[in-house]
């Protein structure tokens, strides 16, 4: 595929507003998990997860009533402060990608009633809140392919600008806490009581977390300025073996990481860093390890992976978008953050994870995702190094 | 260009565009969500499946019925599923918020009478709807879902021409499906912006071809807009396949299929 240039990034996270925020307390070890204060949590098994503690002021006008929407206007001022929207309007796209959508305001609508709570309910509001915000009239597109959301956002946007349907594309993704993902995932019993521990012999399950992370792509053969790195490959795929839990032994993953290093031209020898979905469940983690090792081979063992859902939770939508903007930040600074949560190895997953940040400075990096549904997708992504 | 090798189309009114009515308003009379039967799919793995699963899976078998292709065809990972959605998710999350709110209705056992516990929880992601279709088909190839009306089939329909182009996929099947009637307290509430009457329906396309050269943009209404509108009704982000199946109806050699949703219009053009 043809490169896509990654020109700059914005954040909203439990452990940091803004992107300078984000990342360093990503590499300082900073938790993001806190007990829930927003949304009634006493009825649940677990009440903690990495909630957004206020909201700062958007840079003008306020803030939509839809968290979500609020969510992505934030990462988008922050977005806008790096970096111009200099391009025509109506062809400039949003691309994001969300598991949730505007659902909050779907369970407020049956609560109080109201058409505008309604119309907001449906999981492509969020993203036209943007377009407007934003004042660009190109595509408005919501991806939703669960927790592989952001990632596949990401591509749908590289194709968007490869194709010449686009000269900008904002992409990304973003979720919210609240009542109706904390229930299901309470009932499925997925969350832990435990401190969430990628990789580690003792995991025991996942929290929660919200945030919106967007990107601003350009063709990079259009660039003349400075970007964070490059889109080299995306690919994505589909278990097709369950609804909920992934394919046993990660076929559906496997064949969407070959297919974005074929599509990014490099071979898993090229890898430098592994970006991991790392959950913290006893099931994803051993899946994702022996993924990695039938792709990377002997190398599996010394190529860094890291996970930052101990860090701030599963963001859900936001997280493959939050784990691109990692990788190509590792890439700029020398830095590899650390596994939150990371202590005991586990032979099951004998990556080369640690527990607190390294010094590195991966050019080529791979991040993977899954999500509900059979959902996998993976990015290959260039820094700057 | 991208050829469409068959459309399945399934709506309120019938299986295929020959089961339209002329004037779909007139045709509804004061009804306002013309609504389709749960298809009769048997099965253990279906037991929790909800219906807007069977009818994507239903959607798919009469796409394929269309396109002489059988299942092992389509099965593997050279096959491409792209599914789009404005709102089908709505009775699933409805349903599972009723179950779980505090004052839910609970059965004499004590059980929540509407289904919510964390095996139904998978069902309210828009995923589950593409997910029943690839287990039942075998799908593991590309994979995107999109969320919007019926532009959203139109960006369904380029995604799948990329795709192909990109020899990510020697097939394609973009589906799509919509659903009211659970949800229609909801719809009523915002009855002044959607036309009536709201049809649902559920189509798929398969694809094929390399896709060079996509026509994919901005566009006006095409013909085929107007007539799934007339014939159809309102079905969101069936609409476009609608006008397909109208199209193939029409023995058209190729179609400008356009779709319309929260201000934007986009077209694009195949071989039909």
């Amino acid at each position: 595929m043809t490169p896509a240039a990654v020109v700059a990034a914005g954040v909203a996270t439990p452990i940091g507003l803004d992107l300078d925020t984000f990342w360093s307390a990503l590499c300082t070890g900073v938790d993001g998990i806190s007990g829930i204060e927003r949304f009634r949590v006493d009825d649940l098994r677990v009440g903690r997860g990495g909630e957004i503690k206020k909201l700062r002021a958007p840079r003008d006008g306020r803030l939509p009533r839809c968290r979500a929407s609020a969510l992505l206007t934030l990462a988008a001022d922050d977005l806008l402060a790096r970096a111009e929207l200099d391009a025509d309007p109506a062809r400039v796209a949003v691309v994001v990608g969300t598991a949730l959508g505007g659902v909050e305001e779907g369970d407020r609508a049956l609560a109080e009633g109201g058409v505008r709570v309604a119309a907001s309910g449906l999981y492509d509001s969020p993203a036209h809140t943007l377009a407007r915000r934003l004042r660009v009239r190109g595509p408005v597109v919501t991806v939703s392919t669960a927790c592989a959301s952001g990632a596949t956002a990401m591509g749908v946007g590289a194709d968007l600008l490869s194709a010449g349907a686009a000269d900008l594309v904002v992409a990304g993704g973003y979720d919210v806490l609240c009542r109706f993902v904390m229930r299901g995932f309470d009932a499925l019993r997925s969350l832990t009581r435990e401190q969430v521990r990628p990789f580690d012999r003792r995991r025991s399950g996942l929290l929660l977390g919200e945030a919106a992370a967007l990107v601003l792509m350009a063709r990079d053969a259009d660039m003349s300025r400075p970007r964070l790195g490059r889109l080299l490959g995306h690919a994505s795929s589909s278990d097709g073996s369950h609804i909920a839990a992934p394919h046993p032994e990660g076929r559906g993953l496997e064949h969407a990481v070959r297919n974005a290093l074929a599509a990014a031209g490099v071979g898993g020898d090229a890898v430098d860093f592994v970006s991991a979905h790392g959950t913290g469940t006893p099931l994803n983690d051993r899946i994702e390890t022996a993924v990695l090792r039938r792709v990377l081979g002997p190398r599996a063992a010394s190529v860094p992976v890291n996970a930052i859902k101990g860090a701030l939770g599963h963001t859900m939508g936001a997280a493959a978008t939050l784990e691109a903007i990692m990788c190509l930040l590792a890439s700029r600074d020398g830095v590899v953050p650390g596994t939150a949560g990371y202590e005991e190895p586990d032979p099951a997953c004998d990556l080369d994870v640690r527990g607190t940040s390294r010094a590195a400075r991966p050019r080529v990096s791979l991040s993977t995702s899954l999500g509900f549904g059979g959902c996998n997708a993976a990015l290959v992504l260039e820094g700057t190094a | 260009m991208t050829k469409i090798l068959g459309v399945g189309l399934l709506t309120g009114w019938g299986a295929g565009a020959a089961a339209l009515p002329e004037d779909a308003r007139r045709a509804a009379g004061e009804r306002r969500i013309v609504s389709m039967a749960r298809p009769a799919i048997n099965g253990e793995r279906f037991r929790r499946a909800t219906r807007e699963s069977l009818l994507g899976v239903a959607a798919v078998e009469a796409a394929l019925r269309d396109s002489g292709l059988d299942r092992a065809a389509v099965a593997g990972s050279q096959t491409a599923l792209v599914y789009v959605t404005a709102a089908a998710y709505g009775a699933s999350n409805k349903n599972f918020i009723v179950a779980t709110s505090p004052s839910a209705a609970r059965t004499e056992g004590g059980l929540p009478a509407a289904p919510g516990g964390g095996v139904y929880f998978p069902y309210t992601a828009p995923s589950a709807v593409p997910a029943e279709v690839a287990i039942e088909y075998g799908l593991t190839g590309g994979y995107v879902i999109l969320v919007g009306g019926a532009v959203g089939t139109v960006d369904a329909l380029w995604q799948a021409s990329v795709m192909l182009a990109a020899r990510r996929a020697t097939l394609a099947l973009v589906l799509a499906v919509e659903t009211f009637e659970e949800c229609a307290d909801l719809w009523a509430r915002g009855r002044w912006a959607t036309p009536r009457p709201l049809v649902e329906a559920a189509a798929c396309a398969v694809l094929a071809g390399h896709g060079e050269g996509v026509e994919y943009g901005p566009g006006e209404a095409s013909t085929f807009e107007t007539m799934a509108a007339r014939r159809a009704g309102e079905t969101l982000s069936c609409a476009p396949l609608v006008g397909l199946a109208l199209a193939r109806a029409a023995g058209m050699s190729s179609a400008r299929v356009t779709g319309h949703w929260r201000g934007r219009r986009a077209q694009v053009v195949v071989a039909t």
